[in-house]
């Protein structure tokens, strides 16, 4: 269950320092008048609000560099003041010039500027990298070239409505982020789904960090130079897509959560599905067997892009890449939703916190989707998935935490009495890995970057907003 | 008349905005389900290397610079194809927020490919029809 408290202004520092000793802090948003800081505990998010209009902040930055991005976000968009937040850029490219990138200062030290437009299919995003000789002294980011300015845009729009654009905010995590969406507006509504409709979305969840996941590896199989992995990898994404559009005619699944349950016609044919992952699955085993047995590949990506639970904590980072760090963080049990709590997912960590460690927490997470996939169908195929039920939007606030393949996806929704947005605030797990992504690049030369960067494979879109 | 284009094109993809849901898909052209690299196609890292500049995305304002750059270090004769309804300006986000109409008529697109994202098998098609423009240009 949701629940907010009040903190006075002046033991801001204080109160959010204990909290984030007993809880996975999530970060913050606002509105013009108060700072909403967010927390998960097993019980649901805990929402620790701040009266912000009698004057500055202070600054928590220093201290939780998680709250860097957020403050900054939070000047430039609500107009909040912190006191003694040392980097005063506003994140978001606004009417003016592109903020210029902080750099190393020193004799030697070469900057060089990537971006925004990249050599690959990638989103667009500047990265400027300081270095000294070939080692990565400093990497700074700048994103925001797709901002749509989507969280305005949506205050005043039925809350209902707008379901198929929070499926639209971001492609690679639609299904994470509608389904995060639908539990929020049926958390207001006090709608609980049936257990059909949750085994479903459980499914769906899964088929969304598979597809993730097996292209992940795909990628870093491609910046270790293993083209043969890279093709088989493509392939096999390809093969789950193709599966993905037959169980919801849509390769990416757009749409398929709705508020209220599951789309009519999604996953008709669990057992036709449960047989042709099983397929799947032998293949994908096959390829992983194959990319994890090629020395030359585990000698490049060992010890590359080095990431450490200290740092994933400060930065409030999550997912796949904290769990590389030994950290035992996933949503999915921290505070068990839909049905994954009758499901014992097992929480896959390594040791180590570089690209091979993300790749062997992917691959132990590929194996415990297709076992969560297949258990949820099992289900399904003795039940069938009754039609979304009528959402009543009722007046609240309210943050929904869902894990999705990048980590903790938020969302928060303020809706009124006449069923439309207040206020519509998203904070994807991305943007919480980004600024560790960044970390990890310090010592590592720039030709890794790209092998870096795809084993963290993080999203712009959602981040962007 | 010989067919050069449509057996050598040489791609550079220009994200403006989108989702991602089309870059998954123009991802897919690479890998051996669709291998455009049968046709004698590529997906190139420059644009100084492109006859073809597909572009996704509504448009957005810290955008509208570099893609304006893109396309200006393209070499003659190209052709814009748009990627997806965001990009011709039927998507979720036109107009919504601070995004554009469309990167595609923003930019001279004289191929669509519709879809949310489009299919891989669709993307192709608006190449090929790319291709054949510049062959009978």
């Amino acid at each position: 269950m949701y629940a907010e408290i009040a903190i006075a202004p002046e033991l801001v520092r204080e109160r959010l320092g204990e909290l984030a000793e007993t809880a996975q802090a999530l970060g913050a948003y606002a509105n013009e008048t108060k700072v909403r800081y967010l927390f998960l505990r097993p019980q649901g998010v805990l929402c620790a609000a701040v009266d912000a209009g009698a004057g500055a902040l202070p600054s928590m930055a220093n201290e939780m560099p998680l709250y860097d991005w957020h403050e900054r976000e939070m000047r430039q968009k609500q107009g909040i003041a912190f006191d003694g937040h040392a980097d005063m850029r506003p994140l978001s490219i606004g009417d003016g010039p592109v903020p210029e990138a902080m750099t190393a200062q020193g004799e030697g030290v070469n900057v060089v500027v990537v971006g925004p437009v990249h050599a690959g299919i990638i989103e667009p995003g500047r990265f400027t990298f300081s270095t000294g000789g070939e080692t990565t002294i400093h990497l700074d980011t700048q994103f925001s070239y797709g901002h749509r300015d989507i969280e305005r845009a949506m205050a005043g729009r039925d809350a209902l409505e707008i379901a198929p654009l929070i499926a639209r905010i971001c492609g690679g995590c639609s299904v994470a982020r509608s389904w995060t969406y639908a539990r929020a507006l049926e958390s207001m509504a006090g709608l609980a789904c049936g257990e059909a409709t949750e085994f479903a979305r459980v499914v769906l969840a899964e088929l969304e960090r598979l597809y993730n996941h097996v292209f992940d590896l795909a990628n870093a199989a491609s910046g270790a130079g293993y083209g043969r992995g890279l093709a088989a990898g493509l392939g096999l994404k390809e093969r789950i897509l193709q599966l993905c559009a037959a169980a919801t005619q849509h390769r990416l699944m757009f749409d398929a959560i709705v508020p209220g349950g599951v789309r009519t016609g999604v996953l008709r044919d669990p057992q036709a599905l449960r047989a042709d992952l099983r397929a799947v699955r032998r293949q994908v085993e096959r390829f992983v067997k194959d990319m994890f047995e090629n020395r030359s590949v585990i000698r490049r990506i060992a010890g590359a892009g080095l990431g450490d639970s200290q740092t994933a904590r400060l930065f409030g980072a999550c997912g796949p890449a904290t769990r590389a760090c030994g950290v035992e963080l996933d949503a999915r049990t921290l505070c068990a939703y839909g049905a994954y709590a009758g499901l014992d997912v097992r929480i896959a960590t390594a040791k180590g916190g570089d690209v091979l460690a993300r790749c062997n927490v992917k691959r132990s997470e590929i194996a415990e989707s297709f076992r969560l996939i297949d258990a949820s169908l099992a289900v399904l195929a003795k039940s069938s998935i009754p039609e979304p039920q009528r959402v009543e939007c009722g007046v609240g606030r309210v943050t929904v935490a869902t894990e999705g393949s990048r980590g903790i996806e938020t969302v928060s929704v303020e809706v009124k009495e006449d069923g439309t947005i207040e206020r519509l605030h998203v904070i994807s797990a991305s943007y919480r890995n980004w600024p560790t992504v960044a970390r990890a690049m310090e010592g590592n030369i720039i030709p890794d970057f790209p092998l870096v960067n795809k084993s963290f494979n993080l999203c712009y879109s959602c981040m962007d907003r | 008349m010989s067919k050069i284009y449509e057996r050598s094109l040489s791609i550079r993809h220009l994200v403006c905005g989108s989702c991602n849901g089309c870059e998954h898909e123009m991802n897919a052209l690479a890998g051996p389900a669709y291998d455009i690299t049968q046709h004698g196609w590529d997906l190139v890292a420059s644009p100084r290397h492109a006859d073809v500049i597909t572009v996704s995305g509504p448009m957005t304002e810290a955008m509208r610079d570099a893609a304006a750059a893109t396309l200006a270090a393209t070499p003659h004769p190209m052709v814009v194809v748009a990627i997806g309804d965001c990009a011709i300006g039927v998507g979720p986000w036109s107009g919504v927020g601070s995004a554009g109409d469309g990167a595609g008529p923003e930019l001279g697109a004289r191929v669509t490919v519709r879809g949310c994202p489009p299919n891989p098998e669709e993307i192709v098609r608006g190449l090929r029809e790319a291709a054949q423009l510049l062959d009978d240009a």
